[in-house]
């Protein structure tokens, strides 16, 4: 007997007893334990062990049964493929049933069965399906066709079913033709490709626009949808669809009304030459959009969050329309906050005095969210309708005064913005700011406020004595109030110089050596180097004029509005991101467009200036652009040891004195590489970065890199970039042996990469790990884990990043060591595209850790002796022959491991041309 | 005394008999069926799993359940065989080349413990098409000869023409009733 007997199924449980009642001969007890098997499906249970008792009562006359089976089939098919075909001959046969009831139920559940193994038998009854003589049969087909897409569509193309659904579009049932448009739609939206795989002509647009007016409210919205993707091919086309669809504005589904708006719209944008005809639709738009606001609250929503799109597309149509949008004391706080969004959008000097105390009202209101959007409305109402900013300035200043803390840090915010639109206008309430100061604790406020004496330190009396209390507490303050106030006491100075240089020397030094942030070290760096090297230059570019912000903010982009446009009634209008964004599988679908015209240019060129979204406000207000000039070569940067030269670059700065332009700049120029130390010297060259890891291999994770060498450290510089839609976490590292026995020195310390984020880390690497020759010789085989999984790549490292810093050899040792090293050891190469003179060549390669021991000069040859050695210890004695004026030059190497040479030659070639 | 009471027995219908049809893909399963549920000829497209119908005869309620003979459901047969009360296993007669495959299959169906009780009627089928394989020959291919222990008996018949299936339903329900 084998051991076999404890694998076999118990005869005892649940199971058996359910099994053995699907298996009974009464009719009733049968059905009573399919009953029973729902039930445990229902709630979870696996009951996938009943499989083919349960399909054995498909074939019935008990419809409730077939249903309860149909239910069970749709559930466990998945799980039992290879059985599941035992079911097929049955759906056969249902569909041939007399009752077209029977028919229709078995095509719908084939169409859930999602087993690859028995679609094909299916096409057949499907077929039949799709030609049945009862509408209800075909409706269903029409969508089981959508399904099989999904599962197949190679077969779906084959069997030719695409023709059969396009010859469903002119069927006389109403309902038939609104289920074949839902399921073309579907399967044009799925095309891998992006090219529609059915285009509608007009003669189907025509069977569509008739059977609109009489099937159900879901049937419309289908058509409608199918329509808006529809490009007429005149504007008479285009304008009866108009005409045919206007009525629809009047139903009494939303989700109709909606989609009848978005054909409007598109069709607006072909007929934008026909003013008179966009003004007349146009005004039918406004009372259905505004009908929809009286609806519940979640209705309310959707339709607002709609609206907020075609307030922007179309700001015409809901002129008129403000009162609807003022908030009602009872709407839900989400239905508030998008309510305010639509009044600010639709604020015109026509109307701002009621928008203005509306909005007063708001801010005295109770909700903390609301009230600060209401006082950030009330500043963009300053910024977009410019009669109306005195009094909107009026009434932020009767707000600070309420000493409300989050209302002052609001209005601080929004003040900001009103300066930078109205500059000299409206400066004298700083000092009412200026009061404020000390109950401002949330970073956005701060950073405006510091921005502001920043801005205005000339005005300002005692700007250094508030800008110093900010520093003390530097270090807690929010990265965005750092950089801020790195660059108000740079303005500071620049206007002032006089009594503040120990206070910018302060904040630099906080920014550059205490600060772990490179953003503002980088930005401390700036200055510094700017003020030490040319303090005209600096002034022209901290204190430059600052572009006019224009019209308003949290406008979307045009081509993702018009985009959006054509979602309307969708969920990507209410989220306001494409689908792309957040339905998976269908990134590789095409994007929505409006129909491009010659009119739709000037419309988008003027919405002019857009953007600031209110995060990224700080960011643009700044005098320098993050994004711009940074530092270009990864210098490994000593922080200066002492403030010395820095004070020798102030003071050529205080003796030019207060007018600085001009003179002072020559004389500064030497201080620069003095405060840097070496960084302003080239250093040792780096090759660019290669792909290593492909996001595709890597499950989202993307790994760009290259390797240097810094003060005598070998790093690993990586880009790591998160493809993928979660944030990756769990970073390790390991290198398999390698020929240099090259091993991380440190674990990889990347705490998490989020989805979108690119990531820059250096791996400091030690060649005192194990080592295995390979082959290629400088192959690297990396193995990097993260929570996703653990990828290999293999890339090749430089071989100068391995030429140590003590490589120069004594010339004697250096004579007798060339001797002893047979000849056979001596390998020649010819280097092409040498740039400078003999000189020059000679410090880039030191830089690279390739010594000079002697030059000689030999009948107009420039000969150099170089040595270098490896972390290995292999010594490699060099003798390079350069010709003056040529660019070319010829390279003979020794070495005791002569399989180094072709590596080492390559680092010649990179190095000399770079 | 005993007649008297079986035949209550049958009147009152008792138990529905449990009858599997199997055979290979072609052999004529289905059209067996339905010529003796309603006496017809129907067109049949390959059963690509199962039917089940109910047929009566002489007062006996049989539970028919034809199986698909396609390799890839062959498989399957065995989530059947519980509580059967008889085999009709039918055998394409013009099928020379797949009769060792047909053998084959009904020996290692034979073998499973559920069948033990089960009685056996093998149909050489396909009668009507000249040159088949006549009775004597199909029981030979078959083997039924070694069969031991088992109530059977082989009929030849023709499915579309309507022969022999009379005489092979006579001989089961009798075997049937015997049985008990």
């Amino acid at each position: 007997m084998t051991d076999s007997k404890y694998f076999t199924t118990t005869k005892k449980g649940e199971i058996f007893e359910l099994k053995s009642e699907l298996n009974n001969d009464k009719k009733e007890k049968k059905k009573e334990a399919v009953k029973k098997v729902i039930a445990s499906m229902t709630v979870g249970k696996d009951v996938s062990a009943l499989f083919p008792d349960v399909v054995n009562c498909m074939q019935t006359d008990n419809l409730e049964l077939k249903k309860l089976v149909y239910l069970y089939l749709m559930n466990y098919a998945k799980s039992q493929p290879d059985m599941a075909i035992m079911a097929v001959n049955t759906f056969v046969k249902d569909c041939e049933d007399p009752n077209p009831l029977i028919r229709a139920l078995a095509v719908r559940t084939m169409g859930c069965i999602r087993v690859d193994k028995i679609t094909e038998y299916l096409c057949e009854p499907l077929r039949k399906c799709l030609k049945d003589e009862d509408p209800y049969v075909r409706k269903t087909a029409a969508v089981c066709v959508a399904k099989l897409y999904d599962i197949s569509s190679g077969l779906v193309e084959d069997q030719g079913f695409l023709e059969q659904l396009k010859e469903l579009l002119s069927d006389s049932n109403p309902m038939v033709v609104a289920n074949a448009v839902a399921a073309l739609s579907e399967i044009n939206e799925s095309s891998p490709t992006g090219q529609l795989l059915v285009e509608l002509s007009t003669s189907t647009i025509n069977k569509l626009l008739t059977a609109l007016n009489e099937c159900t409210e879901w049937g419309q919205v289908f058509i409608l949808d199918s329509l808006s993707n529809y490009t007429p091919r005149d504007d008479r086309e285009a304008q009866s669809i108009c005409e045919r669809i206007t009525p629809r504005l009047a139903h009494a589904n939303a989700a109709v009304v909606l989609s009848a708006v978005k054909v409007l719209i598109k069709m607006m944008e072909i007929l934008q030459g026909d003013v008179e005809f966009c003004n007349t639709l146009s005004k039918k738009l406004a009372p259905p959009l505004v009908t929809l606001l009286s609806s519940e609250p979640e209705v309310q929503y959707v339709a607002l969050r709609n609206i907020n799109l075609i307030v922007q597309k179309k700001p015409d149509i809901l002129k008129h329309e403000m009162k609807v949008f003022f908030v009602k004391y009872n709407d839900p706080i989400y239905v508030k906050l998008e309510k305010l969004d639509i009044m600010i959008r639709l604020a015109s000097q026509a109307n701002i005095a009621q928008v203005l105390s509306e909005l007063k009202e708001y801010a005295t209101e109770v909700d903390v969210d609301f009230v600060r959007k209401a006082v950030r409305a009330i500043g963009r109402c300053a910024i977009k309708v410019e009669p109306s900013a005195e009094r909107c300035v009026t009434t932020l200043l009767e707000l600070i005064q309420t000493k409300v803390n989050y209302v002052v840090q609001e209005a601080i915010v929004v003040i900001k913005d009103i300066f930078r639109k109205y500059p000299n206008k409206y400066e004298s309430i700083i000092s009412t700011l200026c009061e404020n100061l000390d109950t401002l604790d949330e970073p956005e406020a701060r950073a405006s406020m510091v921005w502001i004496i920043g801005e205005y330190a000339e005005r300002i009396d005692n700007a250094d004595e508030l800008l110093d209390s900010f520093l003390e507490g530097f270090a807690d303050e929010n990265a965005q109030v750092q950089l801020q106030l790195l660059t108000a006491v740079v303005k500071l100075f620049l206007k002032r110089p006089q009594h503040t240089q120990s206070l910018v020397q302060h904040v630099l030094s906080l920014a550059t050596q205490d600060s772990d942030n490179p953003d503002l070290r980088d930005r401390g760096f700036i200055y510094w180097r700017l003020l030490s090297t040319d303090p005209a230059a600096a002034k022209e570019v901290v204190l430059a004029e600052k572009p006019l912000i224009s019209e308003e903010t949290d406008l979307l982009e045009p081509t993702l509005l018009d985009e959006l446009i054509c979602h309307i009634s969708s969920l990507a209008s209410v989220y306001h991101k494409p689908p792309t964004a957040f339905v998976e599988g269908r990134s590789a679908g095409v994007r929505k467009t409006l129909p491009a015209r010659q009119g739709s240019d000037e419309v988008s060129s003027s919405v002019a200036t857009v953007i600031p979204n209110q995060e990224s406000l700080i960011g643009d207000l700044l005098s320098m652009d993050l994004g711009g000039p940074t530092i270009p070569t990864p210098a490994p940067v000593t922080a200066p040891t002492s403030n010395v030269d820095l004070l020798g670059g102030v003071d050529v700065l205080l003796g030019s004195g207060p007018d600085l332009t001009g003179g002072a700049a020559p004389s500064t120029t030497g201080l620069l590489g003095d405060i840097f130390g070496i960084t302003t010297t080239p250093t040792m060259y780096t090759p660019p970065k290669s792909l290593w890891l492909p996001a595709d291999k890597g499950k989202g994770l993307e790994i760009q890199g290259t390797f240097s060498r810094r003060s005598g450290q070998i790093y690993m510089e990586m880009t790591l970039t998160n493809k993928a839609m979660q944030a990756m976490t769990g970073f390790a590292i390991q290198f398999n042996k390698n020929s240099f026995g090259l091993a991380p020195a440190t674990p990889m310390n990347i705490t998490a990469l989020q989805p979108g984020q690119s990531l820059e880390y250096s791996l400091p690497i030690n060649p005192s790990g194990p080592v295995q020759r390979m082959e290629p010789l400088m192959t690297l085989q990396v193995a990097i884990k993260n929570n996703v999984d653990v990828f290999y790549y293999a890339c090749q490292i430089p071989i100068q990043v391995l030429f140590i810093e003590d490589g120069s050899l004594d010339k004697r040792v250096f004579l007798t060591t060339w001797r002893d090293i047979p000849s056979a050891n001596e390998m020649q190469y010819n280097l092409n595209d040498i740039k400078g003179t003999t000189d020059s060549v000679s410090n880039k390669m030191t830089l690279s850790n390739i010594f000079t021991i002697a030059k000689r000069n030999v009948e107009g040859q420039d000969m150099l002796y170089q040595s270098l050695k490896l972390t290995n210890n292999i010594w490699v004695l060099l003798e390079l022959k350069l010709t003056p004026g040529v660019s070319y030059a010829t390279l003979s190497l020794k070495s005791r491991s002569v399989e180094v040479a072709p590596f080492i030659f390559q680092a010649y070639e990179s190095i000399c041309k770079n | 005394m005993g007649v008297l009471f079986s035949y209550f027995k049958s009147l009152i219908g008792a138990r529905e008999m449990r009858i599997l049809i199997l055979g290979l893909d072609g052999a004529g399963k289905t059209t067996i069926l339905y010529r003796l549920q309603v006496g017809e000829v129907v067109t049949t497209i390959p059963t690509i799993g199962f039917n089940v119908e109910q047929v009566t005869y002489k007062n006996l309620k049989f539970q028919v359940w034809d199986l698909g003979g396609q390799t890839s459901i062959r498989p399957y047969w065995r989530c059947y065989y519980s509580n059967t009360d008889a085999i009709i296993y039918v055998v394409d007669s013009a099928d020379k080349e797949r009769m060792g495959i047909s053998k084959d299959e009904l020996f290692h169906m034979l073998r499973e413990e559920e069948l033990q009780d089960a009685i056996l009627v093998v149909l050489a089928n396909k009668q009507d098409i000249p040159g088949c394989m006549s009775l004597k020959e199909v029981h030979q291919a078959l083997g039924l000869e070694t069969l031991k222990n088992r109530t059977f008996q082989i009929f030849k018949t023709s499915a579309v023409k309507g022969e022999g299936l009379d005489m092979a339903m006579e001989w089961l329900a009798n075997a049937l009733k015997n049985r008990k």
